[in-house]
């Protein structure tokens, strides 16, 4: 099925009804693989597609979907966007894009490997990654949900100005779950790996990560509440950068919901912190050639040497600013829903130091590899206090392990307080794709025990 | 949904190469959603999402497929694939004859959502950003969401099962923002339930949108909350969201089969003190986590999980109980036909206990009063958790003196269980908006009555 040309269609027949129109269509192939000592647990595999309608009239904007490709489904799919847009409230910024040329480049997201694997290698690697856990260490006693996914799919959007787009991209990831015990302490950690093309994926390091972390949290304990220096591992880093992702969009600045809003231009960070959201970074979890409503994606500079520059645009952010242009950050969690304002690879530009000379340069603070509840952190207020696990730094080197701490303080005071940052930049597929290398951040709060009687 | 001969069908083909078990599950889903933001009902969606799996047993492993387009050959093609895995079996059974089950929970809808139209549901959430925007200058941002869903859910196997069920869920949503000078707060609230149009005789989502705004105008002024070890009092109702992340998941049995659970091993065992009773519940009627069968055809139940104390119960799905020789207790849930069912909570909380809940709070020197929480986390191996305290107050001398912002709290699930001193009288369950995720997004509901835990790791900026 040419799903452009379908795409098309259905836009075609929505514009009869007096409406701008646009059609989405996502089409493609998911496996996943669990294994549990050597055995397939649970294996699952299917194909699935869905359409997404988004209708505009008098800048009144309705949505449907429909998983049915069915020619009466597709009618009533298009009814009920039109219906539904009569319901909503007018607004004079509300349109579709128009057209623009797509740069001709090589995005490396689609990788015929990944397409062809059968699913025998799949086992395969999802049984290597679990004996990699299993053989690191022999305190590592069990591993849970040893997984192996990989997807493969077409992504057309066409809209009646013209848009008109498709591209393929594949995917090939793998997590596990490994739990280390010994006499006094259990511990568990979370491993992965993951890339658009089979040769970036690893599962052997998905497996020895996992196991890694496990077996050196053992005998982890909280440490007394203090204010001192914080080094995040990459993946711990990305906690800030999920918070600012969204604090940085236009929509939340428009509508008085960022701590960022009306700072353009003024140093909101460190003059070492540079921020860059890229959607066409070879290879990257979230490159693609357009976004999700047809505009070409771009590389934004959003923060420059500590100096807010701008923010994320989709086509409406940027047609209410009316001087700035789509950054091609729209995007949907699946054609069931309307595109909303998402980073894509967006992170933190590296450094010159390595991670060890970045731990080297603390004296005595917290080294935090992983984190919880990044959720909660609030891109409205600034307000970031999450739980971390990781170890005590002594004279720039990591000795005992600490958990059960938490670490805070607002988000306007920690960009200010970065102190280093390391050059070994790595991303986590999170809400697009966020990237960090390792980052010093001083005079952050640490919570743990009371030195002395807490009663 | 589809014949029963062709059901029947798709369950023969999924036992073809010696599998011990095929099921089938199909799945109908619409849904509405509409957003009013800044004054304007700026986003309107609809759809149907329309699907099944057929699910293979071989020994303790299984293997799945599914498929979006309801059609007999599309199933046999899905049973196909999933049979494939089940190879090396050698034992060829038969389907039992399918007998549709009855169940005594009622979860039957009163008032179709159609009997409304989308304009007047849209005006709901109009009076819901009039009532807030009036109620203070500092109030910068208003966010309403409305969303209504139902979901019919057939399941078959070839053990005999033929379930059905029918859930319809309304929810409200709003966010808040508040602002003075350069200090922003937000504050969110929602209430819900699995009901249809008659929610409106007793429940009023406008009415909820002034204390949100509250919430937010308090932060403003709010103290950053301090950081380190003391005594927690945490509210009743949604307060319940502490079980549910720091010792309910630790109790279901994916994690506990594996010896992945801080909980393995421990039925029988002492892990609270005497005057703490818990349950799951599924068959509580109108709750978000109410199922008349679960996604995997077993009546859902009330599962008694701590009596006085003492653990008597994990929660099982299908896969679980046939690895343990048990029966499931009706907790297989799964997203959509898109999943694989796993082990999930439904509504759970902590029985009412023996203390007033004004002496819980009376009997703290200094301390934090959890009034309103966030969402949580937890790490299910060890039992470490953590959540967050969206409205929090300074407990001095056995009163509330000041709002505090910012404040997390941290700690293991078991042992804060265990360092429970203070159960209230107070038990009632959450309006209704509870989402949990564990891989997979399931509607819960939570509850407890006021708690009291002697000591615990808040994390503020003080």
């Amino acid at each position: 099925m040419d799903y452009l040309e379908f795409a098309r269609d259905v836009v075609s027949r929505a514009v009869e009804r007096g409406v701008e129109a646009e059609a989405y269509i996502s089409v493609g192939q998911n496996t996943s693989v669990n294994v549990d000592r050597g055995e397939v647990e649970k294996l699952s595999q299917a194909g699935s597609k869905g359409l997404g309608v988004r209708v505009i009239r008098d800048g009144k904007m309705g949505y449907s979907y429909t998983s049915d490709f069915g020619a009466a489904s597709i009618e009533k799919t298009i009814e009920s966007a039109v219906t539904l847009a009569e319901v909503a409230d007018g607004d004079e910024y509300r349109s579709l894009p128009a057209p623009q040329p797509l740069l001709e480049e090589e995005l490396d997201i689609y990788d015929q490997a990944v397409v062809d694997l059968p699913i025998g290698r799949k086992v395969e690697m999802a049984r290597r990654i679990e004996k990699a856990a299993l053989r690191f260490d022999e305190r590592v006693v069990l591993t849970n949900r040893c997984t192996l996914m990989s997807q493969y799919g077409t992504v057309a959007i066409a809209n009646s100005k013209g848009v008109a787009g498709s591209y393929d991209k594949s995917f090939i990831g793998g997590f596990v779950m490994a739990m280390a015990a010994d006499e006094n302490d259990r511990s568990v950690a979370f491993g992965f790996d993951f890339g658009s093309r089979l040769a970036d994926f690893k599962p052997t390091e998905v497996g020895k990560d996992a196991a890694r972390k496990a077996v050196g949290m053992l005998g982890g304990k909280p440490v007394p509440t203090q204010r001192a220096s914080v080094v995040y591992s990459p993946m711990a880093a990305t906690s800030v950068l999920g918070a600012l992702s969204r604090s940085l969009g236009a929509d939340a600045m428009q509508r008085n919901r960022s701590f960022l809003e009306g700072k353009i231009g003024e140093a909101v960070a460190a003059d070492r912190v540079s921020v860059l959201d890229n959607g066409r970074l070879p290879g990257g979890i979230a490159t693609r050639p357009f976004d999700d409503e047809g505009v070409p994606t771009a590389a934004t500079r959003l923060i420059d040497e500590g100096v807010l520059q701008t923010a994320l645009h989709d086509h409406y952010t940027a047609t209410r600013d009316g001087t700035a242009s789509s950054t091609g950050n729209a995007n949907r969690r699946s054609h069931a829903a309307m595109p909303t304002l998402d980073a894509s690879n967006f992170y933190f530009q590296p450094g010159q130091e390595t991670p060890e000379e970045v731990i080297g340069g603390v004296e005595q603070g917290l080294y935090v590899e992983s984190v919880m509840n990044t959720a909660s952190i609030n891109p409205i207020s600034g307000d970031y206090s999450i739980s971390a696990k990781g170890y005590w730094i002594e004279n720039g080197e990591l000795s005992h392990p600490v958990n059960e701490v938490t670490i805070a303080l607002p988000m306007q005071e920690l960009l200010h307080n970065v102190k280093a940052i390391g050059n070994d930049l790595t991303f986590v597929p999170m809400m697009g794709a966020l990237g960090s290398p390792t980052i010093r951040v001083d005079g952050v709060m640490i919570g743990g025990m009371t030195a002395g009687d807490s009663e | 949904m589809l014949p029963i001969e062709s059901i029947r069908r798709v369950l023969d083909a999924g036992l073809t190469k010696g599998a011990d078990l095929t099921e089938v599950y199909l799945e109908n889903k619409e849904s509405l959603s509409l957003t009013l933001d800044e004054g304007r009902l700026e986003k309107a969606t609809q759809g149907n999402d329309i699907g099944g799996g057929v699910r293979v047993f071989y020994g303790n492993n299984a293997a799945y497929a599914y498929t979006d387009d309801l059609t007999e050959e599309s199933l046999l093609e899905a049973a196909g694939v999933a049979a494939a895995a089940a190879e090396n079996a050698n034992n060829a059974q038969v389907c039992a004859d399918l007998t549709k089950r009855e169940s005594p929970v009622m979860s039957q809808i009163e008032r179709p959502f159609e009997e409304m139209s989308t304009q007047d549901k849209a005006s709901i959430l109009r009076q819901m950003d009039e009532v807030t925007r009036g109620h203070s200058p500092h109030i910068v941002s208003v966010q309403c969401g409305y969303t209504e869903t139902r979901r019919r859910v057939w399941v078959y196997n070839s053990e005999g099962v033929w379930a059905e069920d029918d859930r319809a869920f309304i929810e409200f949503q709003g966010q808040v923002a508040a602002q003075k000078g350069e200090v922003r707060q937000s504050s969110a609230t929602g209430v819900g339930g699995q009901v249809g149009l008659e929610f409106f005789d007793d429940r009023d989502p406008v009415a909820m949108m002034p204390e949100a705004a509250d919430t937010a105008l308090l932060m403003l002024d709010a103290r950053p909350a301090p950081a380190g070890e003391m005594p927690v009092v945490i509210t009743n109702g949604w307060g319940g969201v502490l079980f549910h992340e720091a010792c309910g998941h630790c109790m279901e049995a994916d994690f506990i089969t594996k010896g992945a659970s801080a909980y393995t091993g421990l039925v029988g065992e002492k892990v609270g003190p005497d005057f703490l009773t818990a349950y799951d519940d599924g068959t509580i009627p109108g709750r978000r986590g109410t199922m008349r069968f679960d996604d995997e055809g077993a009546p859902t139940n009330r599962t008694v999980l701590i009596e006085n104390g003492i653990l008597k119960e994990y929660m099982w799905d299908l896969t679980e109980s046939r690895r343990a020789g048990r029966a499931s207790t009706g907790n297989g849930r799964r997203q959509s036909f898109r999943d694989m069912p796993m082990p999930r909570m439904t509504n759970t909380y902590i029985d009412a206990g023996p203390h007033d809940p004004e002496e819980i709070i009376g009997s703290v020197k200094k301390g934090l009063y959890a009034k309103k929480l966030g969402g949580g986390q937890v790490e299910i191996g060890r039992g470490d958790y953590v959540f967050t305290v969206t409205e929090g107050w300074l407990i001095e001398d056995g009163k509330l003196t000041a709002p505090v912002r910012g404040a997390t709290l941290v700690g293991n699930g078991p042992e804060t269980l265990r360092l429970i001193d203070m159960i209230g009288t107070d038990m009632s369950l959450d309006p209704g908006r509870g989402m949990c995720g564990k891989g997979q997004w399931a509607r819960v509901s939570v509850g407890q009555p006021t708690v009291r835990v002697p000591k615990l790791t808040v994390g503020g900026t003080e």
